[in-house]
């Protein structure tokens, strides 16, 4: 245990504080864009779908990048921890940092009279960002480039707001604003699968 | 020197996967919005629909927009979309009153207690009038009944009645129902025939039907236009360093100046090639079309477009990420860019129909009509992209200085960091 809290500890203080400030000041310059307060579930859920969401896709794929360099990749792979280890202890501390900043937000909005499940729509948009998280770092190992890795949840992002659920279908990451829910599991499953695949990937490079 | 690595720069390009991946997505932007596209028929007498048209009637734009502020000064909560997100605003007293005072001199409405009543007389002639046609409220799918109109006072003129519905839009933060954009979109009327008719004459002679679609094709492209460039940008910039040739090139004779306009030029040029292909499509259709119909089009109408509409976009967006990489030699700017791209997406929903283009990098036209809009508003997009092609330029020569900086080894900063974490984890 006290091996992964090295890792995670690394991890805080060197490769994400900068994504981190991002993220917070995505979030904390939203009531500046958008209406955060006396929201109804519909307006809320278009909030945390098409905005909080993103910063999944600011924290999730850069966990890759310390080993971006070739030799220092297999510098790494050479030690006793395994490299996909590394890598998963990153994404649960990235993940963990989703949940406590999605949970504030959520709270944040609650707090200013938003009418809204908060429990489904925290769980809700919480599978988005994971997917979009996940389908960078998918992309990113899958490619070995940071750009492609953001590249890919952007252009999945640009593509559900101009064309809808005609293309995502169970995929549509807006559902909730729709009062549909079962898009969220499959956004789930999928962010899992992807986050996996996109690991067993990088360590076989 | 800059003819021969503008070539070397553009092969790379080509070598490059981020370049197809950017033309695949293009392709499929073009294939989802335009693949089934259908080029406007003549309409024809006795038509059961002609569609509908914006209203510049002012009357009818001071009854609907009047309507709406007494519907919200009644619920004492105002909606605005000042990025095209809901915001919800709830005045202060000070304010609240002055809102009341707008509303008592445009429309006689003095208290909420009077607007309520207006409100309700409104609805109950409304349902009155669905009863008679023998509809009920739930059988109605969309907009079970019209939206609230307010009756303006006789002696309120259309300009009182502007600088009036401005000072309450300011009051509210921007992005109101009462904004000049939002108020003189708000009315809508049906089209006769000859109203119709004279649309497509517009559309026909005036737009040579090419103009028309060169701007829908234009609308589409470019809200991909407002971010792709940059990965392109990124991925070149980090390129030399991911090599490890960063070095070796900073010890080349060529000039700051031939790498980097070679670099930037190749980019943008190589973004535009398949811009113009993909509108080969939609101008063939034109021309089809226009052989059977008689229609005398414009060949390079969608060449002309693809430069004065999307050019601009590319070369901004190109700058920026070409600049930041250079100066963070990190891949910040997809970041910063599609922060910008997602304001600039939002911000453009109120004016998608053409002709309000402000300062938007994407501006829209999502229509192959509105010729007049687009005509009333070219000077104002005239700005628009004079601006971005300047500022490109601008980050271009930022980028050059930068550049040079770095070859004379200033300017590190990435190099600085990795060394100040060597030396510590040393220690």
């Amino acid at each position: 245990m006290e091996r992964y809290w090295q890792i995670e500890k690394v991890n805080l203080k060197y490769n994400i504080p900068l994504h981190v400030l991002v993220s917070v000041l995505l979030l904390l310059v939203s009531p500046l864009l958008m209406g955060v307060a006396n929201l109804k579930a519909q307006d809320t859920a278009k909030v945390l779908e098409m905005y909080v969401a993103l910063i999944g896709i600011v924290l999730l794929p850069p966990v890759f990048l310390p080993e971006q360099d070739r030799e220092i990749r297999d510098l790494v792979y050479t030690k006793y921890v395994n490299g996909a280890v590394v890598y998963l202890v990153r994404i649960l501390g990235n993940g963990l940092l989703l949940v406590l900043l999605l949970g504030a937000y959520v709270g944040m909005l609650a707090h200013n009279g938003c009418e809204f499940p908060v429990g489904k729509f925290f769980l809700g948009t919480l599978a988005e960002m994971l997917f979009m998280g996940g389908l960078g770092l998918f992309f990113y190992g899958l490619c070995d480039h940071l750009v492609i890795g953001y590249m890919a949840p952007i252009v999945y992002y640009i593509t559900a707001v101009g064309s809808a659920d005609k293309f995502l279908k169970m995929f549509y990451p807006f559902s909730m604003a729709r009062d549909s829910y079962g898009e969220k599991i499959w956004l789930f499953a999928a962010a899992v699968a992807l986050l996996g695949a996109g690991v067993w990937r990088r360590c076989r490079k | 020197m800059l003819g021969q690595l503008f070539v070397k720069e553009c092969k790379l390009t080509v070598k490059s996967l981020i370049y197809w991946v950017i033309v695949l997505i293009l392709i499929f932007d073009f294939s989802t919005q335009l693949g089934d596209m259908e080029i406007e028929r003549k309409p024809k007498p006795g038509q059961e629909d002609y569609g509908s048209r914006m209203s510049r009637d002012p009357e009818l734009i001071m009854k609907n927009t009047l309507g709406g502020l007494v519907e919200e000064y009644n619920r004492e909560s105002y909606i605005t979309y000042p990025i095209g997100f809901m915001k919800t605003v709830t005045l202060d007293k000070e304010d609240d009153e002055r809102i009341g005072e707008i509303l008592e001199e445009s429309t006689g409405i003095a208290t909420r207690e009077e607007a309520e009543k207006v409100i309700k007389a409104w609805y109950t002639s409304q349902r009155e009038i669905l009863d008679q046609e023998g509809k009920t409220v739930e059988s109605m799918a969309m907009g079970p009944m019209e939206a609230l109109q307010a009756e303006p006072l006789g002696n309120l003129t259309y300009e009182r009645f502007g600088e009036l519905m401005d000072e309450a839009d300011k009051i509210l933060g921007g992005g109101s129902d009462y904004g000049k954009e939002e108020r003189e979109n708000s009315a809508r009327e049906p089209m006769t025939y000859e109203e119709a008719l004279e649309e497509y004459e517009v559309l026909t002679e005036k737009d040579r039907l090419t103009g028309g679609y060169a701007r829908l094709f234009s609308d589409y492209m470019v809200i991909f236009l407002g971010i792709l460039p940059v990965f392109l940008a990124v991925t070149r910039g980090l390129r030399d360093r991911r090599a490890m040739m960063q070095e070796l090139i900073y010890t080349r004779e060529s000039s700051s100046f031939a790498i980097m306009v070679s670099r930037y030029l190749s980019m943008v040029v190589m973004l535009t090639v398949p811009v113009l292909a993909l509108s080969l499509i939609p101008l063939s259709k034109c021309m089809s079309y226009a052989q059977t119909a008689g229609i005398r089009t414009d060949l390079l109408a969608f060449v002309k477009y693809t430069a004065g509409w999307q050019l601009p976009t590319i070369m901004a967006v190109t700058a920026v990420g070409m600049f930041l990489t250079e100066l963070t030699d990190t891949a910040v700017a997809v970041l910063v860019q599609g922060a910008w791209w997602f304001v600039s997406i939002f911000a453009s929903q109120g004016s998608i129909g053409g002709g309000n283009y402000g300062w938007n990098l994407v501006p829209r036209h999502n229509t192959e009509w509105n010729w007049q809009g687009f005509h009333d508003g070219f000077s104002q997009l005239l700005a628009n992209r004079i601006f971005y092609a300047a500022g490109a330029l601008i980050l271009v020569v930022l980028t050059i200085l930068v550049y040079e900086q770095k070859r004379k080894g200033r300017f590190q900063i990435r190099g600085k960091i990795l060394a100040n974490r060597k030396s510590q984890s040393e220690v």
